[in-house]
């Protein structure tokens, strides 16, 4: 890790790409993901193609996370099978906010929708939510991903803050992560890395909100 | 003849030859102001004018130098005919926002009198402009006075009728039309229609179709938007009329697709007539490839036949009777590939490069980075990567051709490609519509080549 403003070189950057295994590439580009969306915030109107191609890149991180955890996760397989239409929820843009949430998609996926209900616009589509796998959102993941898309602006039609003001979100601390460790989680190396992963993203939310 | 000159040749329409450098027009300084880095580049349908347009929202025409016996080789030169204020920086005050002058795009209208005009557009407003000449001024009215006043009717005793007298040549650019409020989002391309009396405008949304003389409406023939903007995941980049049927026009997307639209088979143009779309390769499949597939320019060929489109990686050339995959298509700079976490780090990956078709349809031209761009022979297949710099342009320098090395050993001549110049990259490029004359916008200079028959 290099030091504050040391500057990266360029040939540093390419050792990295080279070498680079897949979930570290995917945690690299998912930061600068919301690292470009963040930087809208000031300034300029934004390109619309941009936060478009940006948005749906993030899409497709969390579409890989998820199923990287499928892998890890028998229970999430099983869902996955009884849900064949969750791909099609997943377009959904609640899942998005899913997104930063990355090893903890076996978790995820047996939700299938860790993100609360958000309005009566938004019904829940899983009644089988449970109170204790929601808890499992960190509040600054929801906050940021919503300034995120805040920032990128193309939402303006849209009042996301009405969204997401309905939200008690003092029941998602990190604090609650413990409450992952529900009986479904068979595998405690996959709940490790899960935690990890969690840790280093709140880390990033961390620096992207200034919390 | 071995290989090394075999890239040096490039062959179209039968003949043999060489590109030379011929002109290079803009400041040689190291510090370049950003409102002088050129955004646009287009040639009229004569090839005799050429317009540029740059981030400070200006427009420089320049004429084509007339041959001479004694001068024959000045086919590819170029002198400023006309520089005009297109786009002012603007400010938006309902939503806070500035708007840029940045020039996105010129386009000429077919010459129908004596005077040329082109339509210029920024991120909101097309404006019409109209080029004239004048040499004659008229001289000898008696109904004012030196300052301009009207003289007392009384006073005048005689009627004198003007006589137009010699002046030095005047070019004038006026704003005949202005097309306004009628984008929402970014205009990213205009085109003139082949009927000659409308043209479409598309920005990241909407396409709309307006009549050159009518500026406070225009029909929306495109419209993606959805209901929910969340449910957006897709964009308008690209739009053009068919060169030769009116009813016909296309757009390419974020997507990688191309929709062809038939404006006679409804007034909303919803529903495509055509489909265009490769199916993915699933072994070259990353993060990035939503990015790096989504269409940055789309042209058809002058013929009609055929329609070009660039991504960042890549040129396709498509038939217009075949909707499932390319005809041809050509590698712009794969050596890229390996790169795309630090161009998506560095944003590069999302510069949209433009391409463009000789007069005869049998070659087309796109640019690169490192000043870099590429022409590929359709005939031969034969491709070439030149490079516009002030160091090869002495008047008929021959211009070699450049290598990226990819892998392996680099090789004498060859570039590698951690050494590539990713700030100097050639976005915009224009063929002259019936010679082999080329413009290329470096940055904020613009290079004009020409063949050199062996």
């Amino acid at each position: 890790m290099l030091g504050r403003g040391v500057k990266r070189k360029w040939s540093c950057l390419e050792e990295l790409e080279a070498e680079e295994v897949p979930a570290a590439q995917r945690q690299r580009v998912l930061g600068l993901c919301l690292e470009k969306l963040q930087r809208y915030q000031a300034g300029m109107e934004l390109s619309l193609r941009r936060s478009v191609l940006l948005i749906n890149t993030l899409r497709q991180i969390q579409e890989d996370m998820r199923s990287d955890g499928a892998g890890a996760c028998t229970a999430d397989v099983l869902l996955n099978g009884v849900h064949p239409d969750s791909c099609l929820l997943r377009d959904d843009f609640r899942e998005d906010m899913s997104v930063t949430c990355p090893g903890c998609a076996e978790d995820d996926g047996a939700s299938l929708s860790l993100s609360p209900p958000l309005s009566p616009e938004f019904p829940s589509q899983e009644e089988n939510v449970l109170p204790d796998q929601q808890k499992s959102l960190p509040a600054s993941t929801i906050s940021s991903f919503s300034d995120a898309v805040n920032a990128m602006g193309y939402l303006s039609d849209l009042a996301l803050d009405d969204i997401f003001e309905d939200i008690d979100t003092s029941m998602y601390e990190t604090s609650d992560l413990p409450s992952l460790r529900s009986p479904t989680h068979s595998s405690p190396a996959s709940l490790q890395s899960c935690l990890m992963d969690l840790n280093e993203l709140d880390h990033i939310m961390e620096i992207l909100v200034k919390s | 003849m071995d290989g090394a000159r075999m890239w040096h040749v490039w062959v179209a329409g039968g003949n043999d030859f060489q590109w030379c450098f011929s002109q290079v027009k803009g400041a040689i300084d190291e510090d370049v102001a950003e409102a002088d880095i050129i955004s646009t580049v287009e040639f009229n349908y004569s090839g005799e004018l050429l317009a540029t347009g740059d981030k400070g929202g200006r427009v420089v025409i320049f004429q084509h130098e007339q041959e001479s016996k004694n001068r024959p080789h000045l086919r590819g030169e170029y002198n400023v005919y006309s520089t005009f204020q297109s786009h002012e920086p603007e400010f938006d005050y309902l939503k806070s926002l500035e708007i840029e002058e940045k020039i996105n795009k010129i386009r000429w209208l077919p010459q129908q009198n004596a005077a040329h005009f082109l339509l210029s557009t920024n991120d909101k407003t097309i404006k019409l402009w109209k080029i004239s000449e004048r040499d004659k001024r008229a001289e000898g009215y008696n109904l004012k006075d030196e300052d301009g006043r009207l003289r007392d009717p009384f006073r005048i005793t005689s009627l004198r009728v003007p006589v137009l007298m010699p002046m030095d040549l005047m070019v004038e650019a006026s704003p005949r039309r202005i097309f306004a409020n009628a984008h929402t989002y970014h205009i990213n391309s205009i085109s003139v229609n082949s009927d000659h009396e409308t043209y479409l405008s598309a920005d990241d949304l909407r396409i709309n179709l307006w009549h050159l003389e009518i500026t406070d409406r225009s029909f929306n023939i495109v419209d993606i938007k959805p209901a929910n903007m969340e449910e957006l995941t897709e964009v308008i980049t690209a739009a053009e009329c068919h060169p030769h049927q009116c009813n016909v026009f296309v757009y390419s997307s974020s997507k990688g697709t191309i929709r062809l639209c038939d404006m006679r088979a409804a007034a909303l143009c919803d529903r495509h007539s055509k489909f265009f779309e490769e199916p993915e390769d699933p072994s070259s499949r990353s993060f990035f490839s939503e990015i790096i597939s989504s269409i940055s320019d789309v042209k058809f060929s002058h013929s009609g036949r055929y329609m070009m489109t660039r991504d960042y990686l890549s040129v396709k050339v498509w038939d217009l009777n075949m909707e499932n995959r390319p005809v041809e298509t050509y590698q712009v700079h794969e050596y890229l590939r390996s790169k795309l976490c630090s161009l998506y780090e560095n944003d590069c990956i999302f510069d949209k490069f433009e391409c463009c078709w000789n007069g005869s349809d049998s070659a087309i031209m796109t640019g690169s980075y490192n000043n870099f761009f590429r022409m590929f022979d359709r005939n031969t297949r034969r491709d070439i990567t030149l490079e516009a710099s002030r160091e090869s342009s002495k008047p008929r320098a021959t211009l070699k051709p450049r290598k990226v090395s990819t892998g392996g050993k680099r090789k004498k001549d060859e570039i590698s490609v951690d050494s590539l110049d990713f700030n100097k990259k050639i976005l915009h490029t224009a063929w002259h519509p019936k010679d082999n004359v080329i413009a290329v916008a470096a940055t904020n200079n613009l290079y004009i080549f020409q063949d050199k028959l062996n």
